[in-house]
């Protein structure tokens, strides 16, 4: 009887081994998905598999996330150490679920949109091709952002859920996750060139294998920037900039590293605020911005407001600017989608090119001038 | 007669620091002014720079006015409650009166999404968030008013009013709930509190208001020394209850509506002012504890806003934070050192 035991503990033993040894790891990694700006996501192609790692999802995270991007056939052939991975993900994608309008531009771009089957907060997409989808019944309403309705996600079942997070707390994608849906965060918002944020299509291009696409549509983008860019440095004048409005007592504005700055500077403008530095955006008070910008001669942005008569009735302090006087404020706040998303802030990241042109129009008329104003619009 | 004599004193040191405090106020700011500058600009000639005659004038001044309307009114709708309910724990925010105007606000700026784009964008201005924040708090407390007719216990009226606060809180979190980032921010901003975001304009009907509450707060002087006693006791002095309660509350509601409507809400001052006059002024006679209370308000707030300016830096810091994270060990310090609690 004992033999018996033996001899079957070891034929388990033993098929238990032959199925470890189907795995198909290899350490070597045969190709790095090149990225030039990007810092915050590394792709490793190892021929039959691939590894994505989110290296920087939010401010100063302390762990990276690895992700197996798989196709099917190799994965029925392979395992792998779940603890090893945050996720094993079959691709292409077949299904996805994103969960910010910034992440919408990519799948668009790359035409993936039929994928996309569900989106906290449909109302806020402005992307026409993604509204007929709404309007269709094709993608699910998954509720707030904070809290998606994880019943409808979990009957969705999608190969993957793109999220985002402030922090690494959010109690949502942890119940997602451990119901056995793999949840990616994307950390494109991180990123602090407005380059490098739009190089994150690349990181959408390795979840559909549509890398080179990806890199394509990229490059295109970077060389009308980069292009943009130089015929900016020409202008000899360089206008001063004012920014963001008074909300209460505070005026909140972007310092000067933000991607906002940035894209200032190589509007060859000279953002008022341009040397300080920090994170998040600066909180000023009125007497000091009133002093420094008081004769700046364009005011970009001013927050939400979106009318002189809404900026005046915000607070009578806006008004005394010279930018209010002679009607140079800009805003992207009118720019809207159908349903009032704005539309900036879906298409801002993916496409820096027609924001620094919009800047560099406005800062330089005379330059661009083929170039119709796309996000920004004169406020009236 | 004599219990003024006893005080004059004091009363003159007050209105003396009330001065100075208002002068430092406006002298102190973001922006270096020499004092120079600051006096020329008041008194209508031109300053080196031209922008500082937009701070001085348009700016400073009206938030230093601001802040003695705000301070004072607030110390004595906290020292009106106080008294009607005897209880040390009332406040202007007590009755619900703020959190009515918590709710008005939230209505216009949480709520504008269920009106639709351009009738909310007309709504969401300055003047729709004053009137809808008078509006919420004059409701509740028409409401707590309607109740204390048939209510004669002031406790009771007291628990209502905080079950009010509860309602309209909850209220409130619902809507914050459906409301998108840019309105909870608005939102957000108004809770913060703001002195300095007020026109002549504005503040003259503000002013106008203000006044209005002082009056009938005066007019409550006797009424509230007889309330002391007791509510049993007052009545057999012969003392209408009914409607010196009316007046009380309504003297509050002008007062607390207004500057929360204006200012947004400022913690702190209308609890702890009163504390802080009757442990200076060891009295519990109105008299002596009205213009005490409008004086140290006065003062307290023209401090608080100084602070808040962080002077000489590009920063501020949100007035209702200051009022609390200054306000409050003072009162605790008062209270240990006296050891006990003048009520």
């Amino acid at each position: 009887m004992k033999k018996i035991v033996l001899i079957l503990l070891s034929v388990v033993l033993l098929s238990c081994k032959n199925e470890a040894s189907k795995t198909v790891l290899n350490s070597k990694a045969s190709t790095q998905l090149d990225l030039k700006y990007a810092q915050g996501f590394k792709v490793s192609d190892f021929n039959t598999f691939k590894v994505l790692e989110i290296i920087n999802p939010w401010p100063k995270a302390k762990k990276s996330y690895r992700y197996v991007l798989i196709s099917k056939e190799n994965a029925a052939k392979t395992t792998f150490n779940k603890s090893e991975y945050d996720g094993i993900i079959t691709n292409p994608i077949e299904s996805l679920v994103v969960t910010s309008t910034t992440h919408l531009p990519a799948l668009e771009l790359l035409g993936v949109t039929h994928t996309l089957t569900g989106f906290p907060g449909t109302h806020f997409i402005s992307s026409k091709k993604i509204r007929t989808r709404v309007d269709r019944g094709s993608l699910r309403e998954l509720g707030k952002n904070e809290s998606i309705n994880t019943e409808v996600l979990l009957e969705l079942n999608p190969d993957a859920v793109i999220g985002f997070g402030i922090d690494g707390n959010n109690k949502t994608f942890e119940t997602i996750k451990n119901s056995g849906i793999p949840v990616i965060y994307n950390g494109d918002w991180v990123e602090n060139s407005p380059l490098a944020k739009a190089e994150w299509i690349k990181f959408f291009g390795a979840l559909y294998n549509k890398e080179k696409q990806a890199d394509s549509i990229f490059k295109t983008i970077e060389n009308n920037y980069i292009e943009a860019k130089k015929l900016a440095q020409a202008a000899k004048n360089k206008p001063t900039i004012l920014s963001g409005a008074m909300h209460s007592d505070i005026w909140y504005l972007p310092n000067g590293t933000s991607t906002e700055a940035q894209f200032l500077k190589d509007a060859n403008t000279n953002y008022l605020w341009k040397d300080s530095t920090g994170s998040g955006s600066l909180k000023l008070n009125f007497e000091a911005v009133y002093t420094k910008a008081k004769s700046a001669d364009i005011w970009l942005n001013p927050s939400n407001y979106i009318s002189l008569e809404a900026l005046k009735n915000a607070s009578t302090h806006h008004t005394k600017f010279n930018a209010y006087k002679n009607k140079t404020i800009y805003t992207v706040a009118n720019t809207t989608g159908e349903t009032g998303g704005v539309l900036y802030y879906e298409l801002g990241f993916a496409r820096p090119d027609l924001v620094l042109k919009d800047i560099i129009k406005i800062a330089h008329p005379q330059l661009l001038k083929d170039h119709e104003l796309f996000f920004f619009k004169p406020l009236k | 007669m004599s219990i003024s004599k006893t005080y004059k004193l004091p009363f003159i040191v007050l209105v003396l620091v009330l001065f100075v405090c208002f002068v430092i106020n406006i002298n102190l700011g973001s922006v270096y002014i020499p004092l120079k500058d600051v006096f020329n600009s008041l008194i209508g000639s031109d300053t080196n720079v031209e922008a500082w005659q937009h701070i001085i004038n348009n700016y400073r001044l009206p938030k230093a006015i601001t802040a003695i309307l705000v301070g004072s009114g607030l110390g004595i709708s906290g020292l009106l409650m106080q008294t009607l309910f005897r209880n040390p724990l009332a406040g202007p925010f007590v009755l619900g009166i703020s959190s009515g105007a918590s709710l008005g606000v939230a209505l216009i700026i949480l709520g504008s999404g269920l009106f639709g784009g351009l009738f909310a964008s007309f709504f969401v201005s300055k003047w729709s968030i004053v009137i809808a924040a008078s509006l919420g708090s004059f409701l509740v407390l028409l409401a707590v008013l309607t109740v204390s007719i048939k209510v004669r216990d002031t406790m009771a009226i007291l628990i209502i009013g905080l079950m009010f606060a509860s309602i309209t809180a909850a209220i409130v979190s619902v809507l914050s709930y459906f409301g998108s980032a840019e309105q909870l921010q608005q939102y957000i901003f108004w809770g913060f509190g703001s002195l300095g975001n007020l026109s002549w304009n504005e503040l003259f009907i503000f002013a106008v208001i203000f006044c209005f509450g002082i009056v009938l707060s005066i007019v409550s002087i006797k009424s509230l020394n007889t309330l002391l006693l007791g509510e049993n006791y007052a009545i057999s002095l012969g003392l209408n209850i009914k409607k010196s309660r009316l007046i009380i509350i309504a003297a509050t509601s002008l007062l607390a509506g207004t500057i929360t409507a204006f200012a947004g809400p400022i913690a702190f001052i209308g609890l702890a002012i009163p504390h802080i006059t009757r442990q200076v002024f060891n009295t519990s006679n109105h008299k002596i504890l009205l213009p005490a209370v409008f004086l140290f308000g006065a003062i307290v707030m023209l401090i608080c806003d100084s602070i808040a300016q962080l002077p000489h830096s590009d920063y501020t810091l949100p007035i209702n934070a200051i009022t609390s994270i200054i306000g409050a060990p003072v009162v605790i310090w008062l209270l240990v050192r006296k050891q006990k609690m003048v009520f």
